[in-house]
């Protein structure tokens, strides 16, 4: 159970990229997933995220908790994803964008108090009111996984998301964002082409690229 | 139903793609059947080619075909030749970013505003003369020259030059967004080839595909200008499209015949130079073939390359000189040839000029506003349709990119002469007794205020981070509070831009209001027209600058406002 991904195979101009996926990922675990770049890593992801790009077709069946994802439109599969960049929404502040994240029916109170309890979770507390422009390469990472979190998504997606991060940062981020996968209790799926980047004992697939 | 990221989308490029059809198609129809001696209105029922015959048998209407054809060729010519002598030459450089910072002001300079300064300046009595008088040239009096509406059109050319060379530049700094630059000019050098070859005989070529349409426009445009031409072309006989528009508003309902076959044949005269355009391109593609991989790398000499320069300064200067000459002569009270400046200032004429050009200004605030909204709701669904049609989420691979079809249909307006379909919109209007109504007049703006808007538009809008709104989707908020709260205010900007573009072009629109509206809306830009030829030259500039002063407040505000909404966040700043 949880996020499993079954035969999936993703074609451009009819010919597959790399060999079928065959991944279960139980709640609190990371998989990761290797291999060189230009080999189909992030298209995977985008697979499972939603965003494919049309010049590509999906084969195969990709499930979160029973439910398939394929037939399902983007902003109604509840994943949660961190790119290589943090993507926080220029024109908001930190606490809007944190909001944003947060599901309609929360109350205003309630919203205040989850984006106040985040924020404190990632040594950031008071931060509401700043421009995403002045946080610090770090800073911004961390709003940025508070922001997935907070939309309370069933899985979440991890596209490279530390490779821009200077090597002190690396390390302590990286441990924040695993912890808080732990925490939420949901598959995490990661992409990257450093091995350490991969959590300890966390599954590890290597994509082999057919192209070549 | 619930508008998603695919699916509903599509009525926006259909909407454009059948209103733009049926509307060009009709107008086109307009003008066919009063060109056969069909007008039942005026009691044509007849169909006979009888119209053709008084047509060319009209009057000097030979001499009214060769202006039409030599300053709009020479013109459509001039501005494509120089624009890429200019890249080749100056891309990169002091001047080209000079350009780049101009080029959105000097773009909204309304066309008739800009031929009146022009004319203000080389004018035999004009600003040009007047610095080199007495002392260069000894006169005291103007001289007898006939500059200003020669008989051959060659101001008018000129001037032409000067106003598309900008527009041109807009399309091809779009267009250099889309090809390495960078990356050829560093293939081709390390391959031994100065810049200027590289720009000659790989990017040029490259470029110009992009360029094509727009190349086709300009020659459009420059066939069948009526504005400039009534103030800066020949009198008697006038260039065809001015004749047309005499015709047309004849008090003599007969001579309406005659403009329709006049206005069709302009568009067999604008259809034939697009094709010999496109025959030039063709073998100009089979001819530099050789020349292309002749090998030949060395640069151009200096004084070729100073040539360019200067003649980009000139483009400059003559249209920055212009406005100021047009502020000069609307503070005169008395201004003596040959002094350099006016003896007496005055704010009299703008006092007078702002009351009486209060009905028009609003007609056209109004009409501009409302052509730039729709034009910008209509932008935003087509370039919303267009992007999204290249994700698909669920399993289908059919994604055939309509974008294509919409984008020849948004040039159309462009490439059939403005008066042709205008003067053919308006007899049916006529013919189903429904015109001089504000919506036909606004309709008939938005045609040509959205192409511009979504060339200005398009670009940028491609280029959003997709990845933002996906994030932003992913995070569980449906595509609309997406699209509203993050993608369009992150665009504020380009969008606020392109609202500025499409309000200049409305405000700019002389033949549509005029044949659309009936005679009933009169806006600054008719105005501006009406009183060009003969009246005081302080109340002509006190116009011509109304009219170039409501598209620079749109602009202003475009560029204000998203510094006074995002001005605490940074990365909102460019």
């Amino acid at each position: 159970m949880s996020l499993e991904l079954e035969k999936v195979s993703i074609l451009k101009f009819g010919s597959a990229i790399f060999d079928p996926v065959n991944i279960v990922i139980k709640p609190g675990e990371i998989t990761t997933v290797m291999g060189p770049s230009g080999c189909g890593k992030s298209t995977l992801l985008s697979a499972v995220s939603g965003s494919l790009d049309a010049v590509f077709t999906l084969k195969g069946s990709i499930r979160l908790y029973g439910r398939e994802l394929l037939t399902l439109p983007m902003e109604e599969r509840n994943i949660g994803m961190l790119f290589q960049d943090d993507l926080l929404f220029p024109h908001m502040n930190i606490g809007s964008n944190l909001a944003f994240a947060i599901k309609e029916k929360t109350s205003g109170e309630q919203r205040k108090t989850m984006i106040e309890k985040a924020l404190k979770t990632a040594g950031l507390e008071g931060f509401e009111k700043r421009d995403p422009s002045s946080l610090s390469g770090g800073q911004k990472a961390r709003v940025s996984l508070l922001r997935s979190l907070l939309a309370d998504p069933s899985a979440l997606l991890m596209d490279e998301p530390f490779s821009k991060l200077d090597q002190s940062l690396k390390a302590k981020i990286r441990d924040f964002v695993f912890s808080q996968i732990k925490r939420m209790n949901i598959p995490a799926l990661l992409v990257t082409h450093d091995p350490l980047d991969c959590p300890e004992g966390g599954m590890i697939l290597n994509l082999n690229n057919k192209e070549g | 139903m619930r508008l998603s990221r695919q699916g509903t989308s599509r009525i926006f490029p259909v909407f454009v793609i059948g209103l733009f059809g049926i509307t060009i198609l009709s107008g086109l129809l307009g003008t066919l059947l009063p060109s056969m001696n069909y007008l039942p209105v005026i009691g044509h029922k007849h169909v006979s080619l009888s119209v053709w015959f008084d047509f060319f048998s009209y009057p000097g209407i030979k001499t009214s075909i060769l202006v039409t054809l030599f300053s709009g060729l020479t013109a459509s010519f001039g501005v494509v030749i120089f624009v890429f002598l200019f890249i080749t030459f100056s891309y990169g450089n002091a001047l080209w970013k000079i350009f780049e910072k101009i080029l959105s002001p000097v773009l909204s300079i309304p066309h008739a505003a800009f031929a009146i300064g022009f004319g203000f300046l080389i004018a035999p009595s004009g600003w040009l003369i007047r610095m080199v008088s007495p002392g260069l040239t000894g006169f005291v009096y103007p001289p007898d020259w006939s500059i200003l509406n020669d008989p051959a059109g060659i101001s008018l050319a000129i001037a032409l030059v000067i106003k598309e060379f900008p527009f041109l530049i807009m399309v091809t700094m779009g267009a250099l967004g889309q090809l390495d630059i960078e990356k050829t000019l560093l293939a081709g050098r390390a391959l031994g080839y100065k810049k200027e070859q590289i720009w000659l005989k790989i990017l040029i070529p490259r470029l110009y595909p992009h360029l094509r349409l727009s190349i086709f426009a300009i020659i459009a445009y420059s066939l069948s200008v009526v504005d400039m031409a009534i103030i800066l072309g020949p009198s008697s006989p006038p260039p065809l499209a001015v004749l047309i528009l005499k015709w047309f508003n004849d008090p003599d309902m007969s001579f309406k015949l005659i403009a329709a076959a006049g206005s069709l044949f302009l568009f067999f005269v604008v259809v034939l130079s697009v094709l010999l355009v496109y025959l030039i391109e063709r073998s100009a593609c089979f001819v530099s073939e050789s020349w292309i991989t002749n090998g030949k790398r060395h640069s151009f000499s200096a004084r070729f390359k100073s040539i360019v320069f200067f003649m980009g300064v000139c483009i400059i200067g003559f249209t920055m000189v212009s406005s100021v000459v047009l502020v000069v002569w609307s503070l005169t009270w008395q201004w003596r040839f040959p002094d350099f400046l006016p003896a007496v200032w005055t704010l009299k004429f703008w006092a007078k000029g702002l009351v009486s050009s209060f009905d028009p200004v609003m007609t056209t605030m109004f009409t501009g506003m409302a052509a730039a909204f729709i034009g910008l709701i209509l932008t935003i669904g087509c370039l919303e349709h267009d992007v999204n049609f290249q994700t698909n989420h669920i399993m289908q691979g059919k994604a055939q990119n309509n974008n294509k079809t919409l984008y020849y249909f948004l040039y159309l307006p462009l490439l059939v002469p403005q008066i042709t379909f205008m003067a053919g919109i308006q007899l049916l209007l006529v013919i189903m007794k429904i015109d001089g109504y504000w919506i036909a007049l606004m309709w008939s703006h938005l045609l040509f205020v959205l192409p511009y808007m979504f060339i200005s538009l398009s670009a940028t809008y491609r280029a959003f981070d997709r990845r933002l709104t996906d994030q932003a989707m992913l995070l569980g908020r449906p595509y609309m509070i997406v699209l509203f709260r993050i993608k369009l205010p992150m665009l504020l900007r380009p969008i606020l831009f392109s609202f500025a573009i499409g309000f200049a072009v409305s405000v700019a629109q002389y033949i549509p209001t005029i044949l659309v509206g009936a005679g009933r809306f009169s806006t600054i830009t008719t105005q501006v027209v009406n009183i060009a030829s003969g009246s005081d030259r302080r109340a002509i500039a006190v116009y011509a600058l109304i009219q170039q002063f409501l598209p620079m407040i749109i602009y202003a505000l475009a560029i204000i406002l998203p510094k006074i909404l995002y001005y605490n966040k940074k990365g909102m700043q460019v």
